[in-house]
């Protein structure tokens, strides 16, 4: 039967650079990404929300606002995290990639008209602080972006729908409705994003804590990690059933990393949020706090080290990446290595400087007067 | 065909020259408004100048906006967009480039990181490190040009790299220095033009200094470029020389388009920049801003003509077939190997047109841009099958047909499918024409720059002995198809074709 399925020959050129390389330069920087994402999605949805009680609750309009003027830098971080992983998802696995995105080619091409408009409404709503309309479409526009990339990711995994799609529209006017996994996959991303937006208002809280404020983001940002990650388990085993047969074999028999990194998994979170419960409840608040840093951080390297296990389970009969040709271009791996532990710290500097002044820039020197 | 093809009725070429464009126009001023920017910001502290420190700041929110969001999201666009049109040849740059793309990306996130800093910084940060902060910005997106400069030119003269794969040869090919110093100097243009977009907006007496300020920098751009540019050109190929003087007339045309454009935004600023900035008005600027994205578009655009017939040079040709598969694939047939055929429909007419599509759709539509009905009227099966052989003989700006007899008769029953036969004409020289158009107008024009036919001194009836035996002449001509009335008809008008010379040559380089 897979004769009949047109997965494209892999690019005749050896890949740049050894696979364990390129593998985890596209994870670390998809977690990279996730991380922004999940502030950009999650707190996006929270401004929202908080914007709705403005005029009853102070620090609601306060968290709203302060969401609101961080959105589009987040987004700025979003984008610029996730080309670095578009980047490397190509050379693994570009010959699917490719494919899948031209079958959904007018969702697709559609993410960049979308993700402009979507941008724009955010700087909207932080020059336009009592106007709610920008924040509401752009969450509602990067909600519909995130439906599109899960589509795209799940279709590439899923060659043998591939032929039928292309019969149905050439276009790209087609979405990846049917996989069982599309719905839970989805939900289980959004809803994680939400945990994290909440989490990072958690943690700004447990840092402020000796204000009002921070006490209250720490509470709030406390049940919008809390139920949300709660939630995520009922979600998280949804998805799991929904994968493939063979996949979830795979990952429970055949590999024993997948059915550790289930494991913990299902551990991490439940104690990061224990360490936030014992931060608000105790007085060791930031050890706890930091402690749920921790966990959480761990459950997003393990989530996003299982998404890639998933992803080579559902992959195992098309694409083996160990067996490509390899002919490292380590001259330029250097440089780039180089460049990228530069470009980290002269940001760290910059990032520094920020507020070292008190507004010198704008104001001149000594008043002429 | 490894991948399946996006068809959304435009040539998909035509799709990425629409995103590039716009993109290249912000990219640009993205590069030079960093270097713009601070420079300003220093003259206002140096000569204490609230009024000019203000319009800086209030430069930076525009700088910011477009740059970050319009300029930032359409790069990836462009990304998107390839992949979606051609995906064999994305993937071969990605594998040939993607260390270098890194290293761009590097740059990428230094100068999105020093935008939002610089943006954000200017209530909290000190005088002294907010410049710093706008220097490493301007730094990182020229550097990020560097990198992205190598792979650009790479597709158009990859150099040595055709021998060695190695990235640096790739990188640092025939182009690479002057395109470099062309987009540099391009840059410089654009953040002046959009320098006078934020100037007009501000109080007088700052607005005529900061009027004047950009001004120079577009004149000084513009002055700048105009030796770089013929370099860059001196380091085109010799084919895409050769379209540039007498086979693409089109191509001089985008390129004079764009000269005149240089020469109109020079006149206006010159003028009501620098002479009377007090005249200065917006839809003045909005003409200087337009007269910038047709500068780029006409270099993108060339550029990308002078490319052709390939995406990579003598590597991928731009229907994204390699060079070293179109032997196996006219051996084996086309239609056989291909993955994404619907063999459902196997009438010739189902299988030429998606082998239409498959191989010429990156180009051509069939009655939009680059029209395909128009350029096959009167074409019958016989004489489409021998034109599919002869392609790169054409204007030489087609990949050859790739595929065996039988993918070659099913393309040529759908070509000779799109457009009716035209009315014969009564009177026998204009019938003559109409045939020259039809059957030789693709590759000849009488007395015009491009293989031009002379029949000095030759009579009819010789001419007409010459059209019978065309395929003697010359390997690389078909026979003559068409009736014996059509034929003589031909002659006739061939005899006569210096007094008909000027519009059949016009129409003749029409493609």
């Amino acid at each position: 039967m897979s004769e009949m399925i047109p997965i494209p020959t892999p690019d005749p050129m050896p890949l740049p650079g050894p696979v364990w390389l390129m593998l985890t330069l596209l994870l670390v920087t998809f977690l990279l990404h996730l991380i922004a994402m999940n502030l950009t999605v999650g707190g996006a949805l929270m401004a929202a929300i908080c914007s709705l009680r403005r005029k009853t609750d102070v620090f609601a309009g306060r968290l709203a606002s302060d969401l609101t003027r961080l959105l589009p830098v987040s987004l700025a971080f979003t984008i610029t995290l996730g080309v670095a992983a578009l980047l490397f998802v190509q050379v693994l696995y570009g010959n699917l990639l490719y494919s899948s995105s031209i079958l959904i080619g007018m969702f697709w091409i559609g993410v960049i008209p979308t993700l402009i408009i979507a941008y724009y409404g955010l700087y909207y709503s932080k020059s336009h602080p009592n106007d709610t309309r920008g924040l509401w479409l752009s969450l509602v526009l990067l909600l519909a972006i995130g439906f599109i990339y899960v589509n795209n990711f799940t279709l590439m995994m899923s060659p043998q729908q591939w032929l039928e799609m292309y019969r149905h529209s050439a276009a790209g006017l087609n979405l990846n409705w049917t996989d069982p996994s599309l719905a839970p996959r989805y939900l289980h991303f959004m809803l994680g994003a939400l945990a994290i937006a909440g989490f990072i208002i958690f943690v700004a809280g447990a840092w402020n804590r000796s204000t009002e404020y921070g006490q209250w983001m720490m509470h709030k940002g406390s049940h919008w990690f809390i139920a949300p990650t709660l939630l995520n388990y009922a979600v998280g085993m949804w998805f799991l059933l929904a994968l493939p047969r063979n996949v979830l074999i795979t990952l429970f028999t055949a590999d024993r990393l997948g059915a550790i990194l289930i494991a913990l998994g299902m551990l991490f979170p439940i104690a990061a949020v224990a360490h936030v419960v014992l931060a608000i409840r105790t007085d060791k608040t930031i050890v706890h706090a930091k402690l749920a840093v921790l966990m959480t951080l761990l459950t997003m390297m393990v989530m996003v080290g299982l998404r890639q296990v998933v992803r080579a389970a559902y992959l195992d009969k098309y694409v083996q990446l160990r067996e490509l040709p390899v002919e490292s271009q380590w001259s330029v791996i250097s440089i780039f290595l180089i460049l990228f532990v530069a470009g980290l710290l002269t940001v760290y500097i910059m990032v520094k400087q920020l507020h070292r002044g008190s507004g010198e820039s704008t104001k001149l020197r000594a008043p002429s007067s | 065909m490894n991948y399946p093809l996006w068809q959304i009725g435009i040539p998909g070429g035509l799709v990425i020259a629409m995103v590039a464009i716009l993109h290249v126009f912000i990219s640009h001023f993205a590069i030079g408004g960093g270097a713009y920017l601070v420079l300003l910001e220093r003259k206002a502290n140096r000569e204490n100048d609230s009024g000019l420190l203000e319009y800086v700041k209030k430069h930076s929110v525009l700088f910011a906006l477009l740059t970050l969001v319009f300029g930032a999201v359409s790069g990836v666009g462009i990304w998107f967009t390839i992949g979606l049109v051609s995906p064999e040849a994305t993937s071969s740059l990605i594998h040939t480039f993607v260390w270098g793309w890194a290293i761009e990306w590097v740059f990428f996130f230094v100068e999105i990181a020093a935008a939002l800093i610089y943006a954000y910084g200017w209530d909290s940060m000190r005088r002294a490190a907010h410049m710093a902060v706008g220097w490493v910005y301007f730094v990182a997106a020229w550097a990020s040009l560097v990198i992205i400069n190598g792979i650009i030119t790479y597709m158009l003269t990859p150099g040595r790299w055709l021998q060695t794969h190695g990235f640096w040869d790739g990188f640092f090919n025939p182009t690479y220095w002057p395109s470099l110093v062309v987009r540099t100097g391009m840059a410089v243009v654009l953040a002046g033009m959009f320098g006078l977009v934020t100037g007009l907006r501000i109080a007088s007496p700052v607005r005529e200094k900061i009027i004047r300020y950009a001004g120079w920098w577009i004149l000084l751009g513009l002055l700048f470029l105009v030796l770089p540019v013929r370099w860059y050109y001196s380091d085109f190929p010799p084919e895409a020389k050769a379209y540039f003087t007498t086979i693409l007339p089109g191509m001089h045309h985008v390129f004079n388009l764009g000269v005149a454009a240089a020469a109109l935004s020079f006149v206006l600023t010159a003028l009501f920049a620098i002479a009377k900035p007090a005249w200065l008005r917006a839809s003045m600027v909005a003409i200087i801003l337009l007269c910038g994205l047709t500068i780029i578009g006409s270099g993108e655009y060339d550029r990308e003509v002078a490319r052709k017939p390939y995406a990579i040079t003598n590597y991928i040709y731009s229907n994204d077939l390699r060079l070293a598969e179109m032997p196996a694939l006219d051996k084996t047939g086309f239609v056989t190997t291909a993955k994404w055929v619907n063999r459902s429909d196997a009438s010739e007419y189902s299988t030429g047109q998606q082998l239409f599509r498959m191989q010429c759709g990156v180009c051509h539509s069939l009655n939009g841009y680059r029209a395909m009905a128009r350029r096959v009227v009167g074409w019958d099966k016989e004489f489409a099958k021998d034109a599919l052989l002869h392609l790169p003989k054409m204007r030489g700006t087609m990949p050859p047909f790739a595929g065996n007899e039988q993918d070659r008769t099913a393309v040529a029953t759908y070509l000779a499918s799109l457009a009716p036969a035209p009315a014969p004409s009564a009177d026998e020289a204009a019938q003559g024409r109409l045939v020259f158009e039809e059957r030789c107008a693709m590759c000849h024009t009488i007395g015009g720059m491009f293989r031009p036919l002379e029949f000095g001194g030759m009579d009819v009836d010789a001419i007409d002995g010459m059209l019978q035996q065309l395929d003697v002449l010359s390997p690389d001509m078909p026979p003559f198809h068409g009736s014996d009335a059509e034929r003589k008809a031909l002659s006739v008008f061939l005899h006569s074709g210096a007094r008909i010379d000027s519009r059949s040559s016009r129409s003749g380089q029409s493609q």
